[in-house]
C-alpha cells in the first residue's frame, strides 16, 4: 500500500513537473511595458527635429566626429537625416518614406535604396536607431528577470523577433521598473552571439515623448569600436512637408 | 602569263633598295594591323577564360523567390526538374558546381576585412582542392571540420591570423538579419589567378546555416560546357526547361546579373516594378552575355586599327604610284623594245601590275613574319602587372591570337591597293607608242 502511495505521488509529481513548462508564463505586464516604450518613443502629434553629434571610434580608422541634422515625422513614418560634418560627407542624406529608405550622395547626385537594417555611415548606429521603437510589434517576450543596473531597479527582458524583418533576431532590454526607460540593450545574432550593446544614460521629455539624449553603441565583435551620440537643439516645431522630399535634399545641396 | 610574271619578278630584284623600301612600308602597315588583330583576338580569348575561371563556369543559374514578408531572396531549392535537365545534358557538361556565397566581414581581434566567401560541397567539387595552391596549412582539413575555411594568403596577412586560429565572420542572412559565425583557418592559398578576385572557401552546409538556408539549398549553379561554341543553345535548353508556366515567353535573353566578388556586372540595370510570384524563378546566364560588352570594345579597337592600316596604305599607295611612274620613265626604251618585238599593250600593263602584286605580297609576308617574331617575344614575357590588368593576361603573359580570315582579308586589301596604285602608271606604260619609246633619251 505504501509502495502504491509512493508510485501515485511520484506520478502526480511527474505530471506536475512535466506540466509546468507547458503552462504559458504570463508576460502581459512586460508586454504592456513594451507597448509603453513604443508609445513614448513616437512623435505622433508633433514633428521633431534635432542635431545629432556622433563620435565614431574605430580602432583602425581612429576617431571621427559627425554632425547630423535630424527631422522626424512619425505620423507617416518619415525622417530625414542630413549630414553636415565632416565636410567630405556634407550633403549626404537619408530619407525615410514609409517602407523606403533612400540614401542621397551629392557627388553622384543620385538616390540609392538602402535599408533600416544597415549601419549609419561607418558608425555603430543603425539607420533604424533614428526612428521610433517597435518592440511590441516586432518582438515577443521570451522571458524576463528582475535585477539592478547601477542604482536602478530594472526588468531584464529577453525578446525574440516575431519574423525576420528586424536586423537582430534576439534582443535583451534593461528597463527601469518605475519609469519605463531603456537603460541598456544587447542585440544578438541568429546564432545568439552578442553583436552590439547600447547604453542610454540620459533621457529628456519632449511633450509626451521620452527620448534618450545620449546614446552609446558598442560593437561587441571588434573590441574598441563604439559610437557615442548626443542629441541637441531639440525642437517640436512644425516642419514643412517639403522637407521630407527628395527634391529638398537635392536643393539644400545646391 | 608566266613570262610576264617572270619579267615582273626580275624587275623587282633589279632595284633591290627601292623594292625593299616599298615592301617595307607595306610590311609596316601589315605589322600594325596584324599585331592589333592578334592582340584584340588574344585579349577576348583571355578575358573569356579568366571570366569563366573566376565565375566558376560558362553557364550560371540562379534562383529567386519571394518570402512571406514580401522580400525577394536568391536561392535554389532541390528541384527534380533541374536535376532532370542536368542528367539529360550530362554529355555536354564538363563539370558543374553548386555553391552558396556571401560577402561577410571577417574579424580577427581588432582587424577586419570584407572578403568573398564561397560555400562549397567539397565532396562534390573534388577538383577544387587540386586547383588551389597552398602556401600554408592542409587543404584536406576542410573535410574534417565543418566550419573550416581556406583563406587567400593576403587576407590572412591583413587579419594577422595563423593557421589553426579561429576568425569571426559577420554577415546577413538572406532576409537581412544579422548573423555571426566562427571559421577555423585550415589553410592559406595563393590569391586566385591574381585577378583581384580572391575568394575564400568554406563548407556549403555551414555557410547555409549562417545564411538561413537549408543544407541542400544553394545559390548558384555553375556549369562548364564541353563545347564553348554551343554555349548559347545549351543555356537556352536550361532557360526553357526551367521556365514556369506563369513566367510567359521571354522576348530576349535576360540581362546579365552575374556577380564578381560581390560586384554586379550590370551596373546600368534599372530598378523595375516586379510583381511577386509563387515558387522559384530561374535566371540562366552564359559567358557570351558577359563577353558581349568586351567584344563590342574589341570590335571598336579593330575598326580603329583598320582605319590606321588604311591610312598607312594610302600613304604607301602614293609612294607606289610615284615609284611606278618613275619606273615607267626609266624603262621607256625597254618598253619600246619589248613592244617592237611584239609584246602586247596588255602584257606591258600586266608586268607592272604583277610587280605591284609581288611588292604587296612581299610586304605582307614581311609584316606577318615581323608580327610573328614580335608576338613570340612579347608573348613569352611574364608581366608582374596590377591585379586588375591581370584580367587581360594569361598567367601574366600577353596572348596573341590572329585569325586566318583577318590575315587573308588584310592581304587582299594590300594587294588590291597596290594594284590600284600601280594601275595608272601601268596603263600609261602600256599605251606608250613603241616608236616614241625607242627614240626616247631615257
Amino acid at each position: 500500500m505504501k509502495n502504491m502511495m509512493s508510485v501515485v505521488v511520484a506520478l502526480v509529481l511527474c505530471v506536475l513537473v512535466t506540466g509546468l513548462p507547458a503552462q504559458a508564463q504570463d508576460f502581459s505586464h512586460i508586454e504592456a511595458i513594451l507597448e509603453r516604450l513604443d508609445a513614448q518613443s513616437r512623435f505622433d502629434n508633433t514633428d521633431f527635429s534635432s542635431v545629432l553629434t556622433m563620435v565614431v571610434e574605430d580602432v583602425e580608422k581612429g576617431i571621427e566626429k559627425m554632425v547630423v541634422r535630424q527631422f522626424r515625422r512619425d505620423d507617416g513614418e518619415r525622417f530625414l537625416l542630413l549630414i553636415q560634418e565632416p565636410v567630405t560627407e556634407k550633403g549626404q542624406g537619408y530619407l525615410l518614406e514609409g517602407d523606403n529608405l533612400w540614401f542621397y550622395d551629392p557627388s553622384s547626385r543620385q538616390f540609392a535604396h538602402t535599408s533600416l537594417k544597415e549601419n549609419f555611415q561607418d558608425s555603430d548606429a543603425r539607420n533604424a536607431d533614428f526612428g521610433s521603437n517597435s518592440y511590441s510589434s516586432s518582438y515577443e517576450v521570451e522571458g524576463y528577470l528582475e535585477g539592478t543596473l547601477g542604482n536602478f531597479e530594472v526588468y531584464i527582458i529577453d525578446l525574440k523577433a516575431v519574423d525576420d524583418t528586424v536586423p537582430f533576431p534576439f534582443v535583451k532590454l534593461w528597463v527601469t521598473k518605475d519609469s519605463d526607460l531603456v537603460l541598456k540593450t544587447e542585440e544578438y545574432s541568429l546564432t545568439y552571439r552578442l553583436m552590439r550593446t547600447g547604453l542610454f544614460p540620459k533621457y529628456t521629455k519632449v511633450g509626451d515623448v521620452v527620448m534618450p539624449v545620449q546614446m552609446v553603441f558598442i560593437d561587441e565583435l571588434v573590441p574598441g569600436n563604439k559610437t557615442q551620440i548626443s542629441v541637441s537643439e531639440i525642437s517640436v516645431s512644425d516642419i514643412p512637408d517639403h522637407v521630407f522630399t527628395k527634391a529638398y535634399i537635392e536643393r539644400v545641396n545646391r | 602569263m608566266f613570262l610576264t610574271m617572270k619579267v615582273a619578278f626580275r624587275n623587282i630584284s633589279r632595284q633591290k633598295k627601292r623594292s625593299f623600301l616599298l615592301a617595307g612600308a607595306i610590311a609596316f602597315g601589315m605589322l600594325v594591323i596584324t599585331l592589333m588583330n592578334a592582340l584584340t583576338g588574344g585579349v577576348v580569348g583571355t578575358i573569356r577564360d579568366n571570366f569563366s575561371h573566376a565565375l566558376g563556369g560558362h553557364v550560371f543559374i540562379t534562383g529567386q523567390e519571394w518570402t512571406d514578408a514580401g522580400q525577394m531572396i536568391m536561392k535554389i531549392r532541390p528541384d527534380e526538374n533541374l536535376d532532370r535537365l542536368l542528367e539529360e545534358n550530362a554529355t555536354q557538361i564538363e563539370a558543374f558546381t553548386r555553391r552558396s556565397q556571401a560577402m561577410p566581414t571577417m574579424i580577427f581581434g581588432s582587424k577586419q576585412t570584407m572578403q568573398m566567401l564561397y560555400g562549397v560541397d567539397f565532396t562534390e567539387e573534388d577538383k577544387l582542392l587540386d586547383s588551389l595552391v597552398v602556401t600554408q596549412g592542409r587543404l584536406a582539413d576542410v573535410l574534417v571540420e565543418e566550419n573550416a575555411v581556406i583563406l587567400p594568403q593576403p587576407v590572412g596577412e591583413r587579419l594577422g591570423v595563423q593557421v589553426g586560429e579561429t576568425i569571426l565572420i559577420r554577415l546577413e542572412t538572406l532576409t537581412g538579419q544579422q548573423n555571426v559565425g566562427e571559421l577555423k583557418v585550415v589553410a592559406f592559398i595563393e590569391d586566385q589567378e591574381e585577378l583581384g578576385l580572391s575568394a575564400a572557401f568554406t563548407s556549403r552546409s555551414y555557410l547555409n546555416t549562417l545564411l538561413g538556408m537549408d543544407q541542400h539549398e544553394y545559390q548558384i549553379l555553375n556549369m562548364f560546357v564541353t563545347d564553348l561554341s554551343l554555349v548559347d543553345s545549351f543555356a537556352r535548353i536550361f532557360r526553357e526547361g526551367l521556365r514556369t508556366p506563369d513566367e510567359g515567353e521571354e522576348e530576349a535573353e535576360p540581362q546579365v546579373a552575374v556577380m564578381v566578388a560581390g560586384v554586379p556586372l550590370d551596373p546600368l540595370a534599372e530598378a523595375e516594378e516586379i510583381t511577386p510570384w509563387e515558387g522559384t524563378r530561374y535566371r540562366v546566364m552564359h559567358i557570351n552575355q558577359i563577353m558581349e560588352a568586351v567584344e563590342l570594345v574589341v570590335g571598336v579597337l579593330n575598326r580603329v586599327g583598320l582605319v590606321i592600316f588604311l591610312i598607312l596604305l594610302v600613304v604607301t599607295m602614293v609612294g607606289i604610284t610615284n615609284t611606278f611612274r618613275m619606273m615607267m620613265i626609266e624603262r621607256t626604251k625597254e618598253i619600246g623594245t619589248m613592244r617592237a618585238f611584239g609584246m602586247h599593250q596588255k602584257q606591258v600593263k600586266n608586268i607592272f601590275l604583277w610587280e605591284a602584286t609581288f611588292l604587296g605580297l612581299l610586304g605582307c609576308v614581311g609584316g606577318l613574319v615581323l608580327a610573328g617574331v614580335i608576338s613570340l617575344i612579347v608573348g613569352n614575357i611574364t608581366f608582374d602587372a596590377d591585379p586588375s590588368l591581370q584580367f587581360f593576361l594569361n598567367q601574366g603573359q600577353v596572348v596573341f591570337d590572329v585569325s586566318l580570315a583577318s590575315v587573308i582579308g588584310n592581304t587582299a586589301i594590300v594587294v588590291l591597293i597596290s594594284l590600284l596604285a600601280a594601275y595608272w602608271p601601268a596603263r600609261a606604260a602600256a599605251r606608250m607608242s613603241p616608236m616614241k619609246a625607242l627614240s626616247s633619251h631615257t
